[in-house]
């Protein structure tokens, strides 16, 4: 028998070993790392110095982007471009849907890619590794020169709150580290042609909101349904709630993971709100929680709910998905709390990096500045779709962006308030991941088997952890 | 006699050479990274940049003062039991059928039986939360036909339900694979056994288990290791694509949980020390299980 035990433990070690490979092959060489050769190779320094009196003592640059849904032609497009105005420049560019896993080798191993963009939920935790790392290329000069000789700072066109918000300066300091680029709006929508055709008003306040669970029913749909799997898209519909309510006072409370937020006044009417939603009949579509976001997003196309959070890229994502007759795409935005204040959305901006240890550094700010070009800008808008988080970009995108997105962008540039922000990066090695912290639980809220007190009693004792362990982070450094 | 030896020689370098770039691919790709999963544990690591710190055992300290990884545990303990147990009798018993009964559709039903076998996780995944879809899914139609519309739920949206939702995928899955090893296995046992039984005048239930399960014994031992190791694997792919852990986590499994301190929470030390647990882990159930079958085969 001892043979036969010895095959079947080696065999389950084996079958062990190999799962627990699959998990370790990413951390590879992490050891073997070599120090950055430093290169101050100048293949064609002479060619340089007929691009507009710029020199660049290193002609070569290397991007990685991310390929999604707005593809990678802007970008090979656009290096062209800057190839043929900088004469001598070469660039390289390594696109893929999987970007993050092609650069954390080359990062791990100290020799990153000179300039990245960076997007998609597989691909967003590098840079919250890198901003955790401080391993980022300070860019807030890039924003202060004239964007053109002798013109207004560039940081003057891209849209207000953009570079002051955490999403782009990430300690809090004032510094930029990352550039914006495609910027998203976010928030309910509703179908149109419904609304036109039944004569119902858009809701202006949460008030007006929840008065159509009645119309909903005589609709035959439920009031609201969200991407149960994932409550994380709740956020935009919490987050300017939280503006609408406490201001950016209490915004800031709420990104700073300050525990004191859970339990402010804001706190209980915003989370009130899907307490609401939880409760009151026909509000929650039957299911929500359990449907992915494609099945519940489907749910709400084929007229079963009135209401569902998302971004810009709805329509697109949803190309091919069946549909109510006559359905359109409809914004709303946020409610707001009382009739005298605002409707609100919530905006999202992409990010570009350039890492601390670059190589060609100077090149690659260079090349970060031509992307805000109102040349590159309509580009952006014919290849991929996008729409940059520059003033204006809306009309210079129109010919190339949907009805849809191009109202939303529209209501944005002509002052809806929108907000955003990200969270503060909590201490290094810390277990917390505060947007799951926060949105995770709320499927219990919404299944009715957790209240909004004992879920503000829980969020007070996570982040009153959470800033322990910062403090004694910072102690320690 | 130079001549032989030479031969072998020869022979022996050949099939040094042969084993060469397999055992070289073995030790880079398998045991190279192993050796790294353990040295990691020992550290603070964000998996990126920056340099490790070693902290010794500090991460396995925090990993039992971490909530959500003991409720992840709690949730794969669940599987881990539940799953094989119901698995491997399901398949042993049809696979008993099957062999027993001398239906003319059997090798149909073998084939059926085998067939979620040869599917990729991510499409039964797919396939099973369109089953278990709250308004258009089989289940809940299913149930409202048969005028029990009352106990059509979300499936895997109440955490009361979720992780036995989850279960039944696992079961489904993983039976049809068993039942065929099982098959192969009472195949090879004689019929004169059965027959004698049956002169004896053993019922089909007594031949079940005084002939069938002892004379399968050694593969059942097997099995139920391979079926373990199985459920840690699979419910990573079934988890991450049904439920995302949800409801409020109450679907959460050690892998999801490892996955996502690694590569969302830039965690790298921290999921390496979760992973080296589950290695303990699985290597102790299988030991255990092998210990606690082993009178069995006498």
């Amino acid at each position: 028998m001892k043979p036969k035990k010895w095959l079947t433990t080696v065999a389950a070690s084996v079958v062990a070993v190999s799962v627990l490979a699959g998990c370790g092959s990413n951390n590879n060489g992490g050891n073997a790392a070599s120090p950055p050769a430093s290169n101050p190779s100048s293949p064609s320094a002479s060619a340089s110095e007929s691009a507009g009196g710029k020199q660049f003592e290193n002609m070569e640059l290397n991007v990685a982007v991310f390929q999604g849904g707005y593809g990678r032609e802007y970008w090979d497009t656009i290096a062209e471009d800057f190839m043929k105005d900088y004469p001598g420049t070469k660039i390289n560019i390594t696109a893929s849907p999987k970007i993050a896993e092609l650069v954390r080798p080359k990062i791990v191993a100290g020799n990153p890619p000179d300039f990245m963009y960076i997007a998609g939920s597989d691909n967003l935790p590098i840079i919250n590794g890198l901003i955790k790392d401080k391993a980022l290329l300070d860019l807030t000069e890039v924003f202060n020169e004239p964007a053109e000789e002798g013109g207004a700072p560039l940081k003057d066109k891209i849209l207000p709150g953009v570079l002051e918000s955490r999403s782009s300066s990430p300690y809090g300091d004032g510094q930029v580290y990352l550039a914006p680029y495609n910027f998203g709006v976010m928030g309910l929508w509703y179908n149109k042609t419904l609304f036109d055709e039944k004569g119902i008003a858009v809701p202006k306040t949460w008030e007006d909101w929840f008065a159509l669970t009645a119309t909903a029913k005589d609709n035959g749909r439920a009031l609201f349904t969200y991407q149960g799997l994932y409550p994380g898209y709740l956020e935009e519909m919490i987050v300017p709630s939280i503006y609408s309510v406490g201001g950016q006072e209490a915004l800031d409370q709420f990104y700073n993971l300050d525990p004191e937020f859970w339990k402010s006044d804001t706190f209980k009417q915003v989370w009130g709100l899907i307490e609401r939603i939880a409760k009151e009949d026909n509000a929650l579509m039957k299911g929500t929680i359990a449907l992915n976001h494609t099945q519940s997003q489907t749910a709400f196309m084929q007229g079963k709910a009135m209401f569902i959070p998302n971004g810009t890229w709805f329509e697109d994502e949803m190309k091919d998905a069946p549909r109510e007759d006559g359905f359109q795409f409809g914004f709303l935005g946020a409610p707001a709390f009382t009739a005298d204040k605002p409707a609100m959305a919530m905006t999202n901006v992409e990010q570009l990096v350039i890492p601390a240890k670059a190589k060609n550094p100077e090149l690659a700010k260079e090349f970060l500045k031509y992307l805000y070009s109102d040349k590159s800008v309509k580009l952006n808008a014919e290849k991929s779709k996008g729409v940059l988080a520059v003033k204006g970009a809306a009309d210079m995108s129109i010919e190339f962006i949907s009805e849809s997105m191009y109202n939303v962008y529209k209501a944005v540039d002509e002052g809806i308030v929108t907000v955003n922000g990200a969270f503060k990066s909590v201490a290094k090695g810390s277990k917390y991941n505060p947007s799951d912290e926060i949105f995770k639980p709320i499927s219990s809220i919404m299944n009715k088997q957790l209240t909004v007190d004992e879920y503000g009693a829980k969020m007070y004792d996570i982040f009153t952890d959470v800033q322990k362990e910062l403090e004694q982070n910072g102690a320690q450094e | 006699m130079v001549e032989t030896m030479s031969m072998k020689t020869r022979r022996g370098l050949f099939i040094a050479a042969c084993l060469l770039p397999g055992l070289a691919l073995f030790l880079l790709f398998k045991v190279y990274p192993t050796i790294q999963i353990f040295q990691k544990s020992l550290y603070l690591w964000t998996g990126v940049g920056d340099e490790p710190k070693f902290i010794g055992l500090q991460n396995f300290v925090d990993m039992f003062h971490d909530d959500v990884f003991l409720l992840a545990l709690r949730n794969t303990g669940f599987l881990m039991l539940v799953v094989p147990v119901l698995t491997l009798l399901i398949a042993l018993v049809n696979a008993s059928l099957l062999t027993q009964s001398k239906l003319k559709e059997r090798g149909f039903y073998r084939t059926v039986f085998f067939f979620p076998s040869i599917l990729s996780f991510v499409v039964i995944a797919i396939l099973w939360s369109f089953i278990y879809h709250p308004t258009m899914g089989f289940v809940n139609s299913g149930l409202e036909l048969l005028g029990l519309g009352d106990w059509a739920m979300a499936w895997l949206g109440d955490q009361r339900t979720v992780l036995w939702a989850l279960a039944v995928t696992l079961i489904w899955q993983a039976a049809g694979y068993y039942m065929v090893m099982y098959m192969a296995g009472i195949d090879g046992i004689s019929p004169d056994l059965y027959e004698a039984a049956g002169l004896d005048g053993a019922t089909r239930i007594q031949q079940f288990f005084h002939i069938t399960i002892p004379m399968l014994w050694e593969i059942i031992r097997v099995t139920i290791i391979f079926s373990i190791n199985g459920v840690l694997t699979i419910s990573f792919v079934i988890v991450s694509v049904m439920t995302a852990g949800g409801p409020d986590r109450h679907s959460e499994v050690v892998m999801t949980y490892l996955y996502s301190q690694a590569f969302t929470n830039s965690n790298f030390g921290y999921a390496m020390a979760i992973g080296v647990f589950i290695f303990i882990i699985s290597l102790l159930l299988a030991l255990i299980s092998n210990k606690l079958t082993e009178r069995g085969s006498h």
